[in-house]
């Protein structure tokens, strides 16, 4: 099936640890620096311990922070403060309402959503979402809790089931997302493996050649 | 929108059934509920908030959705209501537009008359009495201070926190226009008696004033 793509959605996405202590957004500031202009990226903003009003100065203090770079700012589920915050867009959960609720006040806000099934890959397409993400493709820590990985098969299932783009997430690493794209994925989704900014610029220069050559 | 005689607005609490309980409140009269469950997710909440605004409809009551304005505003709510760790009134007023009622919970006049100023419709002063429907860290405020944010401002004020059978009469008589309930009626025997007994004390009470 040939890919709808929106005129601007990069093929990588990172997304934030889920630990920021205070909102202060220390980590995801530090990545946004260590983007280069050469590799457009989607940053997901999942602070689910935070509370809104947190969220909202956190999303502005990003937002700021994203002036001039080739970055996207995305909130998870909060598609009320992303619009406050005029950020890129929102990410919903698999669990969340349903997507084509939003566009009354989100306007023209890219607007993603987690799948765990070609079914729910096919309902999520249907109601307008832009993008999906599908996971767990393999094991990884962060999501044992949601059970095994759903394998390079199921997410080939997924991307072949829409014709919107897919982003495959779930320990993925340099070597394994060039198997993601043979299966149709259009680019990748990560947490933890971005998470040390130490190894941070050489990741970026390895996930451009593989993702944009 | 809000009311002018003295209401009950009923808010859901964490433990229950929301929607069984918002219509036993709208049964026994309540004329505002508000959907506040900080622990579910956005589906289970949108389901909800479906449900409950059906109810609200069916008996001319308002329906508020507690800090989420985006499941409001995909609900259909007349309105949500915010605390002081939620969305910034002014962020929310430009997402809700003029037509929705936006409440915002205060616990002093200045706070009072901040809300007022950012475009709240009105506001819930609290907490009134000691509570234990919600972890508090601070001393309730009494019955007393709502005259002072009642010289404050200049819209509505539903009094909040404690407010059962025994004392409700006291924030309307200092200048609440509403009392906002959450275990009054969710933990009685009955609980749309109990929504019942609490409007019909609040009125009775009105007629007496005029």
């Amino acid at each position: 099936m040939s890919i709808d793509v929106p005129a601007v959605l990069p093929r990588l996405c990172i997304i934030s640890s889920g630990n920021d202590p205070d909102g202060s957004g220390l980590l995801i500031r530090r990545q946004i620096e260590l983007l280069r202009p050469s590799l457009p990226c989607l940053m997901q903003i999942r602070e689910k311990h935070l509370d809104a009003s947190t969220l909202f100065r956190l999303s502005l203090t990003l937002k700021a922070a994203a002036t001039g770079k080739n970055v996207l700012i995305i909130l998870n589920e909060r598609a009320d403060i992303a619009a406050a915050a005029a950020l890129d867009g929102v990410h919903m959960r698999e669990s969340s309402y349903p997507p084509d609720r939003l566009r009354s006040f989100t306007g023209r806000m890219l607007i993603g959503k987690s799948v765990h099934s070609a079914e729910s890959a096919l309902n999520a397409a249907q109601s307008g979402v832009d993008y999906l993400i599908f996971g767990p493709v393999f094991d990884t820590p962060s999501k044992r809790q949601y059970g095994k990985p759903q394998g390079l098969d199921k997410l080939g299932e997924v991307c072949g089931a829409v014709s919107i783009p897919v982003l495959a997430i779930g320990g993925i690493t340099p070597e394994n997302t060039p198997r993601c794209l043979s299966e149709g994925a259009y680019g990748i989704a990560a947490l933890s493996l971005f998470s040390d900014t130490s190894r941070f610029p050489g990741l970026l220069t390895t996930f451009e050649k593989i993702l944009y050559s | 929108m809000i009311p002018s005689l003295p209401f009950l607005c009923f808010i859901t609490d964490e433990s229950h059934s929301p929607v069984d309980l918002a219509g036993k409140a709208l049964e026994g009269g309540a004329a505002m509920i508000q959907l506040r469950h900080k622990s579910a997710n956005g589906d289970q909440l949108y389901q909800w908030a479906i449900a409950i605004q059906a109810l609200c409809r069916k008996h001319k009551a308002i329906f508020i959705v507690n800090d989420r304005v985006d499941i409001a505003l995909a609900a259909g709510a007349d309105g949500v209501h915010l605390g002081q760790q939620d969305l910034p009134a002014a962020a929310a007023r430009k997402l809700l537009g003029k037509g929705r009622i936006m409440g915002i919970s205060v616990s002093s006049p200045q706070e009072a008359l901040a809300a007022e100023k950012n475009g709240a419709d009105y506001i819930g002063f609290g907490h009134i009495f000691p509570t234990g429907s919600k972890a508090k860290t601070n001393d309730p405020v009494g019955p007393e201070s709502i005259a002072d944010v009642r010289a404050a401002i200049k819209i509505p004020i539903i009094a909040i926190g404690g407010i059962s059978g025994k004392n409700a009469l006291l924030p309307i008589n200092a200048g609440a226009s509403g009392i906002a309930v959450i275990s009054a009626v969710s933990r009685a025997d009955d609980p749309k008696k109990a929504a019942r007994q609490l409007v019909e004390l609040l009125q009775t009470n009105y007629e007496h004033c005029r």
